[in-house]
């Protein structure tokens, strides 16, 4: 598997986890740390041989804590690194994140939810949205998330967030689930399409002509981490600002507006045009960023529609970000799968004409 | 006509004007010392990164002028080795407690020793955990009284304290493993000397180096400075042996 | 047009690989596909199976169908286990040297075949599953052999390219395989 890739520009037939470790390459991981887990597997495979035969750096790490820490480690150094896991071991590595999003580290994660809670299983899932958005690590701190919903999109977001956990100096989570890792779809690997972020200015290199640097999260005096908390969070409402992505279609004249991320978010879309054909009102809105959350676009939207569903595998996490963007203007309501494959368009569609003749 | 010469400097790699926050007493100051006094000698410090960990031996940085990334609790040596893959280039060293290195972090410290990575440990052995108040730790001895061991350890319900220097040096990808105290002015020296040593061996790349250092709590062991350090040599001393467990740069070893 | 195939058998068939040969071969067709692997409970009882949606009109496929096109079964679990599934007029393609002859549905078309057999007497019963392709491609008329047979040549890693005549080989015993007894 891993001999035909790394090659850009040409299209190949290649699994969700194989196209985000062979973008991490190209983004210029120099780093990889992990332990395996089901149904992630394939990244760390595939980077230990790679890694290796790039003369880059990887570990098969004694656990998921060590793994965080040992991403955390490289980031320190400015360095591109990354981890990758699923569900129950991204619990392990929560107190780790916020160690990172507090010592402000590019850190990357990729997370291939599983069911849960607990072991769960190896079905896809999408029960680790309140994980990745709200964060299971102490204190106030946010992860930028990313939610691919294809093949490709496994390989243009794993670039983006290497760019973005660089450029704004945060953690930053691609959440796939276990059916997009284990998915195969023509995917092109282009070139990594972002700047180079100059990291020189914090990076920990040796206090050669300079003052020391220390990375922290000590802060033994509450006026000074007001401060810090503050400026953090200045830095959560630039990324707000300018990071929000979604892609939206038939919402103008919506009355019912779906919203889905993720590979259940494929079926949405299709059960949408399916509404269409048969002459009902209804739009779709699909999260790219699942933090920031594009609030502001659905409280917009809020204004014409009269309902908007959120469509989602697990009992309903993203819902509770829909409510509060729609603030109690209009109804919305749940289709959901706990653990499995996503609700099939029948399902969907089945749904819709119930809710819309309500 | 007398010359005067200076006998006595701060080293370059303390922080200027800084001044040491551990308790009177305690041997942190002496260890961090003579970690400075070591990078200073082997011209270190200005390619060096720190991984400071949890408990007292997080102010680490505090103290040194040395680029130093502070580590969750236990995770020390994980930090440690993202760092030195990442930058093999730099010198690399972790300054942990007990605690740290050895119940909470055990498994990120045997597995760094096992994979042989080419960092430093310094492991302070102060038989409890000093940031928190005294309560048992890894390292408590049989009969201590500590907060959490108010009749002092038993088997029965803490189990055997970790004699570290010995398990490290079990670890195939230990280069160097020795155990010293601070207790007397010769033994500091021999100190300086094995704590100059693991990072020689570190430069030469030959694999894992350690450091454990025996040292005092006198606030928790409600000891004076003086007593505290006739417990390290009555107390610890018999069951945490002092001595050179591993060297692969002596022949006979 | 948006078609879509179940690939089922036991583990050890090669099921797998087989789908992703086909999804290679709708690739190179410049269709849009996706493959994956099934879960839940379809995944219980020594059965794997894949699907592969192929379309020529959407950018992005839906997934998890209700009903599907076309089912090749490679033995007789897959075969009980799918058959409800395929679409009024589609394809069951199963392999009769594991699959009992029976058509409890009037609504779909059969095709039997004795597939291992066939791989057999080429010289390996691995073959079984390429040569399964040759058929569908056969009935379908949905990409072409020529396609197929690129398709191979992408899959087989490198150090298994020995292998590549004698699946050819396969791929083309199944595709000129007689299918008047189906009435295509």
């Amino acid at each position: 598997m891993t001999e035909c890739l790394t090659k850009t520009n040409k299209k190949v037939l290649t699994k969700g986890n194989y196209a985000i470790a062979n973008a991490a390459v190209i983004a210029g991981c120099e780093c990889y740390f992990g332990y395996p887990i089901t149904p992630q597997s394939e990244i760390g495979e595939f980077m230990s041989g790679k890694m290796q035969e790039l003369k880059r750096a990887y570990v098969s790490a004694e656990s998921e804590l060590a793994a965080i820490n040992m991403v955390i480690g490289a980031c320190s150094t400015g360095a591109k690194a990354m981890t990758s896991s699923s569900s129950c071991a991204v619990s392990l590595m929560q107190e780790a994140l916020s160690y990172a999003a507090s010592d402000q580290l590019p850190v990357v994660l990729v997370s291939v939810m599983r069911g849960g809670p607990g072991l769960g299983n190896i079905y896809p899932s999408q029960g680790d949205y309140n994980q990745a958005t709200i964060g299971g690590g102490n204190g106030d701190y946010k992860l930028i998330v990313l939610a691919p919903a294809t093949v490709q999109e496994c390989v243009d977001l794993t670039y983006k967030a290497f760019y973005l956990a660089h450029k704004y100096k945060n953690p930053t989570v691609l959440l796939a689930d276990g059916l997009l890792g284990q998915m195969m779809e023509p995917v092109e690997f282009t070139d990594y399409p972002y700047p180079e972020v100059d990291n020189s200015s914090w990076a920990l290199t040796g206090a050669k002509g300079r003052p020391a640097r220390v990375i922290r999260s000590y802060a033994p005096s509450a006026d000074d981490q007001c401060e810090f908390l503050e400026n953090l969070h200045a830095k959560y409402k630039l990324i707000e600002e300018n990071e929000t992505d979604w892609e939206e279609f038939n919402t103008e004249d919506a009355d019912i507006i779906l919203v889905s991320f993720g590979s259940p978010a494929r079926n949405t879309k299709s059960a949408m045009k399916h509404c269409r054909k048969l002459g009902l009102k209804v739009g779709f809105l699909r999260p790219i960023t699942l933090y920031p959350f594009p609030s502001k676009r659905i409280a917009e939207l809020a204004q014409t529609a009269k309902k908007f569903i959120s469509v989602e595998i697990n009992m309903g996490q993203m819902i509770r970000d829909i409510k509060l963007a729609v603030n109690g203007k209009v109804p919305v309501e749940l289709i959901n799968k706990p653990v499995g494959n996503p609700p099939s368009v029948e399902e969907i569609v089945e749904r819709i004409i119930k809710e819309s003749e309500e | 006509m007398t010359t005067l010469t200076q006998t006595f400097k701060i080293p370059e790699s303390i922080k200027k004007g800084s001044k040491f926050s551990f308790c009177p007493g305690c041997d942190h100051g002496v260890a961090v010392r003579l970690v400075a006094e070591v990078l200073d000698e082997l011209g270190l410090r200005e390619n060096t990164i720190a991984v400071a960990s949890i408990g007292c031996s997080v102010t680490l940085y505090d103290f040194l002028e040395v680029d130093t990334i502070e580590a969750p609790h236990g995770r020390a040596l994980a930090e440690a080795t993202g760092v030195k893959r990442a930058r093999p280039n730099k010198t690399v060293f972790t300054y942990q407690g007990d605690g740290d290195f050895a119940s909470i972090g055990m498994a990120e410290s045997l597995h760094c020793a096992l994979r042989g990575e080419n960092v430093t440990a310094i492991c302070i052995n102060n038989t409890t955990y000093g940031m928190t108040g005294g309560q048992l730790g890894p390292t408590t001895l049989l009969g201590q009284v500590t907060t959490t061991s108010p009749t002092g350890r038993n088997v029965e319900y803490y189990g055997y304290p970790i004699k570290i220097a010995e398990h490290v040096a079990l670890c195939d990808g230990t280069a160097y493993s020795a155990r010293v105290s601070l207790d007397t002015v010769p033994n500091i020296r021999k100190a300086k000397a094995a704590i100059k040593k693991a990072f020689e061996i570190q430069n030469k790349g030959l694999g894992f180096s350690f450091v454990e250092i025996l040292s005092t709590c006198p606030t928790n062991w409600k000891k004076t400075p003086q007593q505290a350090h006739q417990r390290v040599r009555e107390e610890m001393m018999p069951v945490f042996v002092p001595g050179v467990y591993k060297d692969i740069t002596e022949k006979n070893n | 047009m948006e078609k879509n195939f179940i690939i089922a058998g036991f583990g050890g068939q090669g099921v797998l690989l087989a789908g992703e040969v086909l999804a290679n071969a709708f690739m190179l067709d410049n269709k849009n596909v996706t493959w994956y692997p099934s879960y839940g409970a379809e995944m219980r009882g020594g059965t794997v199976n894949c699907e592969i949606v192929m379309n020529d009109s959407e950018d992005v496929s839906s997934v998890n169908k209700n009903e599907t096109d076309f089912v090749i079964a490679l033995n007789q679990a897959s075969f009980d286990r799918f058959l409800p599934k395929i679409k009024k007029g589609g394809w069951m393609i199963a392999n009769s040297t594991l699959v009992e002859k029976l058509q409890q549905r009037n609504d779909i078309h059969y095709f039997f075949a004795p597939m291992t057999k066939m791989a057999d007497e080429l010289g390996n019963a691995k073959m079984t599953n390429i040569l399964s392709l040759g058929i569908l491609a056969h009935i379908s008329k949905l990409t072409g052999i020529e396609t197929l047979e690129k398709a191979l040549d992408v899959v087989i890693p490198a150090h298994r390219k020995n292998l590549l005549p004698m699946n050819i080989k396969a791929l083309k015993i199944g595709y000129e395989y007689d299918l008047s007894p189906a009435n295509v």
